[in-house]
């Protein structure tokens, strides 16, 4: 690096500009990849996309703010269930359904952070837990708008475009949560290297520093959660316009913390990690269950542990340092 | 009055068998710092051990109990050596997830060994008949944990508090190399305390049997009611946890008696406010 | 035991299939493919295993061979409810393993989230459990035979009152069955001439039972209608029943049969004793036919004491699908494969039973029980009564 030619400020911006682009395009073409290999998949691989911004929406408070939450199945369900509800009282059309989504999970969000981030630590996590309950238990009780226990049924979503139905075939849910993914991933990108998702980051680095610089932690941290909150409510919206049923266990403690291991098993802080985590996880569990129904929660325990001991900044983190030391040996061997 | 002293019983009960299986937890929470998610997985290993030394071996309630702690430690202690030792310094997240994992493997072992069918401990007679209280009749079993729970919060702030092993452990987890250039084997005090931690968990899952009856999923299905009473609580305290267990018995119970339709929305709203109130814990430690 | 019935069940349907190409039948042996969703892992592992043992049970009765067309049985798992995956693996084995049939499905959101898909696909579903009454009108194409609560609750309002219990405190679990269960059991109580003074819905997670066991008491009834689903809790709510010693002061328990599923009394034991239940299906159901589906049944599952009653639901809904296979000759062609079974009806173990062509829900004898020591001193759920030709009264309240 002799000829610094660019005013050093550009040259970090457009180098993570072109890494920026090359992974869209990356998660574009393993979207196709997808496609192609498994075309008679095409409902489990909504249901990964669905997941994955579930997965994502908890990398923005895990991993950016340093807030561990095993509630965030509060959002995505809310996302999921307003969409239900909307589309069951006459709003059908797919991209209307996705934005009250969006919508009914940022007000969740922000609820959710104003009594979360009362608490850190161990009392956090235990007041995220309390929140999914509650409102598990909430959408339990009010069978007459939620369906209760028995699930949200009937719905039937506008075609896309006028054009592509949701139907058995599941092309057109497909690439609508695929499209869906790679904006909001592209926006979530914008966003974590911003100003504002920085200071988020320094907050969780080092809260003491931040507050020196006179900055309120609450604020931000509550934008943030309304962020999340609005990427988990379109999961949650995708996943009731694929499925046409919303059930009790969308905004459940097991689908919060089903997310939180595939988050932490593909690496925290960095947005990948969590497409790279759900979508190995997810794999595993269908394959793996499909050969040995029985015993696959034994061998998934047994990822876990192995993950903890031998890749313990995720997958996505081994990678990064597998990379690094390829790339440094190469520039060596290259002098 | 009557109706007010019954439920006031059955709420004590309740909140000290969750004490037994809890405080356990809290301890390697509070004074190791792991975040323990597995504790119930050994809570259910000392049940299914002591059903089966009840069942099918004819050992007598208290042999069951002595034989479901030791064989509970015995299991717990390599995993001690071979896994928790690696996480003692980790993040709360890699520990979260590998004790999920070590409940997942235990859930599936025991799943394939056992079967998923629920596992009883038949109860001695002394303890199987109801005690007449002059208000009511209370299974005996049940006054036999309260009581167990009363020796045990007494012997751990004891054994915490007033012998030299506690002062070791206290050393240890307030400084952990201070205390070892003083000579104080930590490592030994971590393993002993994980064993004490452990023995508790095997202890409370047969005592608590009754409550908590004991199947695979055992593990899984009361996680988070444990570490919510935990953190509620404040990891690491004696009192916090007695104090969490029985007033969050007292509300679950009293909750489910006065209004059963909404029993669940008391407990977490309950708890919602403790924690904003105390964010750490009823009588956590700052950290 | 584990292994020969975990063994046989991951590769039931290879080697179904390795079987008949082993014998080399016919070069043109057309496979029916049979797609049977259900909780094979998870908390509900035991009801899926049910299923794979009455299924297997009835091809090993029957042959895997129906009209001239094998069978071939795809098992795929569905720990919990979870509509978004039932619908994934729905799709899955219609569109990819190209079943002609669609079997199993344990709970209501599950198959709700199914029921769509089937006109699309051309697929029948068969339900061998999943009990809402609601299902049955959200899509043509699908037939049960399992039960509702209303069906089985139904009769214990009239056999309550013929044995002089007539006030009662309905406590049931707060989930979708369970606010089932207490309107029916309000109803036929109703009818029956005797009252419920008090209903108590009770959080799906409660453990301690006493709190509530409190509130009869002060009620003052004189018996109490439960629902909890089968598995862990339905252990404490029965002791806490005698050990409170509502048990002692004569208050009498009247329940769906859910509450002592056959795997679950073993542990139950003693504190059940004498507990009256209804219920379409009893183990211990005497006779001929019965026995010899609890042998073959018990042989697929491996352990005795783990079968219960959503194994003959699946035992029921095979005999189902393969007349459905019969009638269409084995092409695929959802309607009439319906169609050819409405009405239909045969001698189940459980009893007669007929496929109410209206509701395409099973019609069926439902039985009172009394849990009771059998000649082994094995505990069992002894029918002392029977209500024939009961239908699913639930949609109509």
């Amino acid at each position: 690096m002799t000829g610094a030619t660019l005013p050093h400020d550009t040259a970090p911006r457009l180098r993570t500009l072109g890494q920026d682009l090359l992974g869209l395009a990356l998660i574009a073409l393993a979207g196709l990849a997808g496609y192609a290999l498994f075309p008679d998949n095409l409902a489990f691989l909504t249901r990964v996309v669905s997941v994955a911004l579930l997965v994502l929406s908890l990398d923005l408070i895990v991993g950016y703010c340093g807030i561990a939450s095993l509630g965030q199945g509060a959002l995505y369900g809310t996302g999921a269930y307003a969409a239900g509800i909307a589309c069951l009282h006459g709003v059908t059309e797919p991209f209307l359904l996705i934005l009250i989504g969006a919508a009914a999970g940022a007000v969740m969000g922000l609820l959710m952070g104003a009594v979360m981030l009362r608490a850190h630590g161990l009392p956090q996590l235990v007041l995220s837990i309390a929140i999914v309950q509650l409102l598990h238990e909430a959408a339990n009780k009010a069978s007459s708008i939620t369906g209760g226990s028995d699930g949200l049924s009937g719905m039937v979503p506008a075609p896309l475009f006028g054009v592509f139905e949701f139907d058995l075939w599941g092309r057109s849910a497909y690439f609508f949560g695929l499209a869906l993914l790679i904006l909001v991933f592209a926006a979530l990108r914008f966003i974590v290297r911003s100003p504002f998702g920085m200071v988020c980051r320094g907050l969780k680095e080092d809260p003491l520093r931040i507050s020196a610089l006179g900055i309120r932690a609450f604020p931000v941290l509550l934008k943030m959660f309304a962020i999340s909150g609005a990427v988990a409510g379109m999961g949650g919206a995708l996943a009731a316009i694929a499925t046409q049923v919303v059930g009790l266990d969308s905004v459940s403690f097991e689908i919060s913390a089903n997310a939180l291991v595939m988050l932490v098993l593909g690496g925290i802080g960095h947005l990948y990690g969590a497409l790279i985590g759900t979508v190995i996880f997810m794999a595993l569990e269908h394959v793996v269950a499909a050969i040995n129904p029985f015993h696959w929660m034994t061998l998934v325990g047994a990822v876990l542990i192995a993950i903890v001991l031998f890749a313990p900044r995720g997958l996505s983190g081994t990678l990064d340092e597998a990379a690094r030391l390829l790339t440094r040996s190469r520039w060596r061997a290259g002098r | 009055m009557q109706t007010a002293l019954s439920i006031a019983m059955d709420a004590l009960a309740y909140g000290m068998a969750l004490f037994i299986i809890c405080i356990g937890l809290s301890l390697t929470m509070g004074l190791m710092r792991v975040v323990n998610l597995a504790h119930g997985a050994f809570a259910m290993i000392g049940g299914y051990i002591a059903s089966w030394a009840a069942r099918d071996l004819g050992l007598g309630y208290g042999f069951a109990i002595l034989l479901a702690m030791l064989g509970t430690v015995l299991i717990a202690i390599p995993l001690e050596r071979l896994l928790y030792r690696r996480i003692y310094d980790r993040s709360e997240l890699s520990q979260v997830l590998m004790t999920i994992g070590i409940t997942f493997c235990v859930i599936g072992i025991t799943n394939y060994f056992f079967g998923p069918t629920l596992k009883t401990i038949p109860l001695p007679a002394e303890l199987a008949r109801s005690v007449d209280l002059g208000f009511r009749g209370i299974a005996g079993h049940r006054l036999f944990v309260i009581a167990s729970g009363l020796v045990v919060a007494g012997g751990l702030w004891f054994l915490i508090e007033r012998t030299g092993f506690g002062i070791h452990l206290r050393a240890a987890v307030e400084n952990a190399p201070m205390a070892r250039a003083l000579g104080v084997r930590t490592e030994i005090i971590y393993a002993a305390s994980f064993a004490l931690a452990i023995g508790l968990a095997a202890f409370g899952g047969v005592v608590g049997a009754e409550f908590l009856p004991i199947e695979p999923y055992y593990a899984l299905r009361y996680m988070v009611t444990f570490l919510v009473v935990v953190s509620v609580g404040g990891a690491g305290s004696i009192p916090g946890a007695l104090a969490a267990c029985l007033l969050l018995g007292a509300i679950d119970v009293t909750g489910r008696y006065l209004v059963p339709d909404f029993g669940n929305f008391f407990f977490y709203l309950a708890v919602i406010l403790v924690v904003c109130i105390f964010p750490r814990g009823l009588m956590g430690r700052a950290q | 035991m584990k292994k020969t019935s975990f063994g046989r069940f991951v590769r039931a349907g290879a080697l179904a299939l390795a079987g008949v190409c082993g014998l080399g039948g016919s070069a043109f042996a057309d496979t029916i493919k049979v797609g049977i969703i259900g909780p094979f892992s998870g908390p509900f592992a035991l009801q899926g295993k049910n299923f794979q043992a009455g299924a297997e049970a009835w091809l090993a009765q029957n042959g895997k061979t129906v009209a001239g067309h094998d069978i071939e049985l795809v098992y795929r798992d569905l720990p919990t409810a979870n509509p978004q995956q039932a619908r994934a693996l729905a799709q899955e084995l219609i569109v990819r393993d190209k079943v002609q049939y669609l079997g199993g499905v344990y709970f209501t959101p599950d198959a709700m989230a199914i029921t769509p898909l089937l006109k699309q696909g051309n697929v029948p579903l068969v339900i061998f459990n999943a009990a809402t009454s609601a299902i049955m009108t959200s899509s043509p194409l699908a037939v049960r035979t399992s039960f509702t609560l209303s069906q089985t609750t139904t009769p214990l309002g009239k056999a309550a009152v013929e044995r002089g219990v007539k006030k009662f405190v309905s406590v049931v679990t707060d989930y979708g069955p369970g606010v089932d269960a207490e309107a029916a059991f309000k109803k036929a109580i109703t009818a029956a001439g005797g009252e419920v003074v008090e209903s108590i819905r009770m959080p799906l997670n409660t453990t301690e039972f006493s709190p509530i066991m409190q509130r009869v008491r002060d009620a003052g009834a004189e018996g109490v209608f439960a629902f909890l689903p089968s598995g862990p809790p339905t252990l404490g709510f029965v002791k806490a029943f005698s050990d409170t010693g509502l048990k002692k002061a004569g208050v009498k328990l009247f329940a769906p049969g859910d509450l002592t599923q056959e795997s679950d009394l073993p542990a139950l034991g003693e504190a059940a004793d004498g507990l009256i239940t209804s219920f379409h299906y009893a183990v211990s159901h005497d006779s001929e036919i019965n026995k010899r589906f609890v042998a073959a049944a018990d042989k697929a599952i491996g352990a005795p004491d783990l079968l219960s009653f959503p194994a003959v639901g699946a035992y029921d809904g095979m005999f189902v699908i393969a007349k459905m296979i019969a009638a269409t000759g084995g092409k695929q062609d959802a309607e009439k494969a319906v169609e050819a079974v409405k009405g239909l009806a045969w001698e189940s173990p459980r009893g007669p039973v007929k496929i109410d062509p209206e509701t395409r829900h099973i019609t069926q004898t439902i039985y009172l029980r009394e849990v009771a020591k059998d000649a082994q001193g094995r505990w069992i759920n002894k029918e002392i009564a029977s209500v024939p030709d009961q239908k699913d009264s639930g949609l109509t309240k």
